[in-house]
C-alpha cells in the first residue's frame, strides 16, 4: 500500500533521509521511531506530498506521490504533529469544508461528521469557534477531519501529544482497529511504550538511515536482548558510540 | 459507478472514481469524487465567506472603536482628496488652454497610475509571498485533494483585496473629481469601477507571477525576498526622483521647465502600459467617445484575465515544487553568530544596568533578525530621507521664505505621525508577544518592571535616533535657522519619549496574549487607542511649541519678515505662547509616558501567566 523506493531527501548539504526503502502493507500499523532530527517528519511530509524527494520514489496504492499528489491525497488521512485548523471556523464548519473538498454530498457529510463526533466526543464543542479550543480538543478535531472519508491509509505524526489519558486510549484503540480492519497506519511516535503496545511493525531511523525494520520480537532477536524493553533496545541501537558494543544492562 | 474494495487499492484509482470498501471490512471508504474546478472554487468561496463573517461579527463586537476610526478617517481622507482634486482640475481647466489641457491631464494621470501600478505590483508580491509560503494553512491544504492553482487563487484573492483597497481609496476621488469638473457623460461613471477593478488585477497578477518566480529561486535564503523587494523599491524610487530632478535645469515653473518635465514623464504614456489603457479608457469616456473608451476597457479586461491566468498556469505547474523548496529552505539550520553590530550596541548601552543591557541587546537581536520589522523601518524612514534629501531641488527659498518655514513644520509633524504608526505597529505589541513566552523571563531573577523599562529604553533610543536625524536632515536641506533647528530637536526627543512610554505602558496595560500576530495586536482596541492618544500627543506638542516657534521665529514673506514684524501687537502673546509651550511640551510628553508606564507596570506586576 505504501512503498518507499530508494528515497533520499537533502536540505542543502544535509541528507535528512538517505536511500530509504520500505513497504507497509494492508492491515499493518507501522510505527516509525527515531531520535529528534532523525528524518521521521521529513519522511512523513514526503509521503503526504508536502516535500518532494531529492531521489527515489514514494508510492501509495501504486501511485507516485510526486506525480499524482491529488489522487494520493484522496487515499490518505493525515494528522500532522502541529495540527492546523481555521481559527475563525467552528469545528463543524471545518469538518464540512474538508468533506466538501473530498467531494462528499450533503448527506454523506452529515453522516460522516456525526460518526466522527460520536467517536471523538466532539458534540460538546463542535459548534464553538476553533480559537476557543484546548490543545486536546484541536487534536481530536484534526483526527476527526483525517478520518472523515475513512481513508485506507492513515498517516499520523506524534498522535499522543497533548491528549488526556482517555483520549490517548481512544486513539490507541482507533489506530489498532483501523489496521485490523484492513487499513494502513503509518505513525511517527516518540512514546516507545505506545509503539510497543500497538504497532505490528516498527522502523527505526537515525540520521536519515533506516537502522531496523521489523517486529519488536525480531529486534530482540537481532540484538540478542531477551526480555528487554523497546526503550532499551531503541537506545542501544541509536546511541552511535555504543551501538552493538555496549551490553543492554549498562543502559539500565 | 464502479466500486473498489480495499484490495483493489493496489491498482491506481483514477480521479473521479468512487471508492468503497468490500463488504465485511470495517474500514468503509466514503465515495470520493474529484471536484470539478467550479465546485472547488465554490467550496473555497464558502470558506472565505464563513471566515469573513466571523471576523466581521467579532470586529463589530470587540473592536468597534477601530471600525469607527477607520471609517471616519478613510471618509475624511477620501473627501479631502476629492475636494483637492476638484480644486486642482478647476485650476487646470481655467488656466491652461484647452489643447494643452488634454496633454497635461494625460501626464498627470500617467504619473499617478504608473506610480500606483508599481506600488500595487510590489505590495501584491509581498502579500502573496506571505500568504503562500508563511501561512500555516497552505501546508494543510496541500495534503488535501486540492488543485495547487486553487490555493494560488485563494491566496491571490486575499492579496488582491489587501493591496487594492488603498488604490481605490486614492484613485476614486481623483477620477470622480475629474468627471465632475469635465462634465463627463453618465457612462464615464459606469465604466469607472469596471476599469479600476480590471486595471488593479493586472499589477496584482504580475506581482503574483513575480512572487512565484522569485520564490522558485531564492526562498532558500530567508529574508532575501523581503530584502530584494525593499531594495528594488527604494532603488526604483531613487531612480525616479533622480530622473525627474535632472530635468530641473531651467528655472522652476518656467515654461521651459514644464516642457522638460513633460518630456521626462512621457514614458508614463507608453502604449504598452496598463496605466495608459486605464487613463485612455476614462479620458475617452469623458470626451464622449464611448466606442474608443470601450476598446480600452476591453484591452484592460482581457489583460487582467490573461495575467491572472498566467499566474494560475505557473501555480498549477510549479507551486508544489516551489512549496517543497520553501519547506526545505525553512528546515535549514542557521548558526546565530555574535554580530559586530551586537557588540557595538552592547558597548553603547554601557550606561544601563546589566539586566536592562542584556534585555535591550535581546530586543535588538530580535529586531535585527526579523526582516519584516527592519524592512518596514527602512521603507518608512528611508522614503522620508529620500524626500528630505531632494527637498532643496524645489528651491522654495528663491520664491517664498514662508514655504521653508511651513514645510519644515509640516516635516516635523509628518515624522512624528510616522513615528506614532511605528510605535503602534512594533512597540505596542512587544509585551503581548513577550507574555506568550513569559515563563522564560518570569523564572529568571528579574523584576518585572525591569522588563518594561528595558522595552521603554529600547523604544526611546530606537526612535530618537531616526527621528532627530531625519529632522536635522530636513532642517539643514531647507536652511532653517539654528534656533528653530534646536527647538525641533527638543520636540523630537520629547515626542520619542512620550510615544515610546505610551506604547510600552498601554501594551502592558491592555495586552493580547491570545494573538500571535503583532499586526493584528496593533489593529485591535489597544493598538487603536494607542494610535489615537499618540495623535493627541503630537497635536498638543506641535500646537503648543512647534507652531509658536515658527510664528515667532520663522519668515512668512518673500522678504523674510516674521509675524512679529508684520503684526507687532501680537508679539507679547506669541512670546508667552512660545515660552509656555516650550516648557510644557516636554512635560506633557513625559506625562504621556509616565502615566501609561505606571499603569502598565502596575498591571504587569499583578498579571498571572
Amino acid at each position: 500500500m505504501i512503498k518507499f523506493v530508494n528515497v533520499t531527501r537533502r536540505f542543502g548539504r544535509t541528507v535528512a533521509v538517505n536511500d530509504l526503502s520500505l513497504s507497509v502493507n494492508r492491515g499493518e500499523l507501522f510505527a516509525f521511531l527515531g531520535p529528534n532530527g532523525a528524518g521521521k517528519t521529513t519522511t512523513i511530509k514526503m509521503l503526504v506530498g508536502l516535500l518532494r524527494p531529492s531521489g527515489g520514489q514514494i508510492q501509495v496504492a501504486g501511485l507516485d506521490v510526486a506525480t499524482h499528489p491529488r489522487q494520493c491525497a484522496q487515499l490518505l488521512g493525515y494528522v500532522p504533529d502541529q495540527p492546523f485548523l481555521y481559527e475563525k471556523l467552528s469545528g463543524r464548519e471545518f469538518l464540512e469544508f474538508i468533506a466538501q473538498i473530498r467531494g462528499m454530498t450533503r448527506e454523506e457529510t452529515d453522516k460522516a461528521i456525526s460518526e466522527q463526533a460520536d467517536r471523538f466526543e466532539l458534540h460538546g464543542f463542535l459548534d464553538d469557534l476553533v480559537e476557543t479550543y484546548s490543545h486536546g480538543m484541536r487534536q481530536r478535531t484534526v483526527f476527526a477531519a483525517a478520518l472523515l472519508h475513512h481513508p485506507p491509509v492513515l498517516v499520523v505524526d506524534e498522535p499522543m501529544v497533548g491528549l488526556d489519558p482517555k483520549s490517548t486510549r481512544l486513539v490507541k484503540d482507533l489506530l489498532r482497529e483501523w489496521a485490523r480492519s484492513g487499513g494502513v497506519v503509518f505513525m511517527s511516535i516518540h512514546t516507545l511504550s505506545v509503539a510497543e503496545e500497538i504497532a505490528t511493525r516498527i522502523g527505526i531511523i537515525h540520521r536519515g538511515q533506516l537502522l531496523f525494520n521489523g517486529t519488536v520480537d525480531e529486534l530482540r532477536e537481532q540484538l540478542a536482548a531477551q526480555d528487554e524493553s523497546l526503550e532499551n533496545m531503541f537506545l542501544q541501537l541509536t546511541l552511535e558510540e555504543k551501538r552493538a558494543q555496549v551490553p543492554t544492562s549498562t543502559l539500565e | 459507478m464502479q466500486q473498489l474494495s480495499l484490495t483493489q487499492y493496489t491498482e491506481a484509482p483514477s480521479a473521479g472514481r468512487e471508492t468503497r470498501a468490500a463488504a465485511g471490512d470495517l474500514v468503509v471508504t466514503f465515495p470520493q469524487r474529484d471536484l470539478d474546478p467550479w465546485a472547488e472554487g465554490r467550496t473555497f468561496a464558502r470558506l472565505k465567506v464563513r471566515i469573513f463573517r466571523t471576523i466581521l461579527q467579532q470586529t463589530l463586537r470587540d473592536s468597534w472603536l477601530q471600525i469607527v476610526m477607520m471609517t471616519v478617517l478613510s471618509g475624511i481622507l477620501w473627501l479631502v482628496l476629492f475636494f483637492l482634486a476638484i480644486d486642482g482640475f478647476v485650476f487646470l481647466k481655467n488656466t491652461i488652454p484647452a489643447d494643452l489641457l488634454v496633454e497635461v491631464i494625460e501626464v498627470i494621470f500617467g504619473v499617478f497610475f504608473v506610480t500606483l501600478m508599481i506600488m500595487l505590483a510590489f505590495s501584491s508580491a509581498i502579500l502573496l509571498y506571505g500568504g503562500l509560503f508563511r501561512s500555516p494553512d497552505v501546508g494543510f491544504l496541500l495534503t488535501l485533494p486540492v488543485r495547487p492553482e486553487r490555493i494560488f487563487v485563494f491566496k491571490y484573492g486575499d492579496a488582491f483585496f489587501l493591496s487594492s483597497w488603498a488604490f481605490l481609496l486614492l484613485g476614486t476621488p481623483v477620477l470622480l473629481a475629474y468627471g465632475v469638473v469635465m462634465t463627463a457623460p453618465w457612462y464615464y461613471y459606469v465604466l469607472m469601477p469596471v476599469v479600476l477593478v480590471a486595471f488593479t488585477h493586472i499589477p496584482s497578477a504580475v506581482g503574483g507571477v513575480i512572487c512565484l518566480l522569485l520564490a522558485h529561486r531564492i526562498l532558500r535564503r530567508p529574508g532575501l525576498l523581503a530584502t530584494f523587494v525593499a531594495g528594488v523599491g527604494i532603488l526604483g524610487l531613487a531612480w525616479g526622483i533622480w530622473y525627474v530632478r535632472t530635468a530641473f535645469s531651467e528655472q522652476t515653473l518656467a515654461p521651459e521647465w514644464f516642457q522638460q518635465i513633460f518630456a521626462r514623464l512621457r514614458f508614463t504614456q507608453h502604449r504598452l502600459l496598463p496605466s495608459w489603457w486605464l487613463s485612455s479608457a476614462l479620458l475617452e469616456a469623458s470626451r464622449h467617445q464611448l466606442g474608443e473608451s470601450l476598446a480600452f476597457v476591453g484591452v484592460l479586461v482581457a489583460n487582467a484575465f490573461f495575467f491572472r491566468q498566467v499566474g494560475v498556469w505557473i501555480a498549477a505547474g510549479l507551486f508544489r515544487r516551489i512549496f517543497s523548496e520553501a519547506e526545505g529552505g525553512q528546515s535549514r539550520r542557521r548558526r546565530a553568530r555574535l554580530h559586530r553590530l551586537d557588540q557595538v550596541v552592547y558597548t553603547l548601552l554601557g550606561c544601563f544596568p546589566l539586566q536592562t543591557r542584556l534585555l535591550l541587546l535581546k530586543d535588538f537581536r530580535l529586531f535585527r533578525r526579523d526582516p519584516v520589522q527592519w524592512t518596514q523601518f527602512l521603507i518608512f524612514f528611508g522614503l522620508l530621507g529620500l524626500y528630505f534629501l531632494n527637498i532643496r531641488r524645489f528651491s522654495y527659498e528663491t520664491y517664498y521664505q514662508g514655504w521653508v518655514n511651513m514645510v519644515s513644520l509640516l516635516n516635523l509633524a509628518v515624522v512624528a505621525l510616522l513615528l506614532s504608526t511605528f510605535t503602534t505597529r512594533f512597540i505596542f505589541p512587544m509585551i503581548s508577544l513577550e507574555g506568550r513566552n513569559f515563563w522564560i523571563l518570569g523564572l529568571l531573577p528579574l523584576r518585572r518592571q525591569t522588563l518594561l523599562w528595558s522595552k521603554f529604553w529600547f523604544a526611546t533610543v530606537g526612535t530618537v535616533i531616526p527621528c532627530c536625524g531625519l529632522i536635522l536632515l530636513s532642517d539643514s536641506m531647507l536652511g532653517v535657522s539654528p534656533l528653530i533647528t534646536a527647538m525641533h530637536q527638543l520636540l523630537c526627543v520629547s515626542l520619542s519619549v512620550g510615544l515610546s512610554g505610551l506604547a510600552v505602558g498601554l501594551g502592558a496595560k491592555i495586552p493580547n496574549f491570545r494573538e500571535p500576530s503583532p499586526a493584528k495586536i496593533a489593529a485591535g482596541f489597544g493598538g487603536t487607542l494607542n494610535l489615537i492618544l499618540s495623535t493627541v500627543l503630537i497635536v498638543v506638542v506641535i500646537v503648543a511649541a512647534g507652531l509658536p516657534t515658527h510664528l515667532l521665529l520663522g519668515s512668512w514673506t518673500p522678504g523674510g519678515s516674521t509675524i512679529v514684524d508684520l503684526y507687532p501687537q501680537l508679539e507679547p502673546t506669541l512670546r508667552w505662547w512660545w515660552l509656555l509651550g516650550t516648557l510644557a511640551s516636554p512635560a506633557v510628553a513625559c506625562l504621556f509616558a509616565a502615566v501609561p508606564m505606571r499603569l502598565g507596570i502596575r498591571a504587569f506586576c499583578r498579571m498571572e501567566f
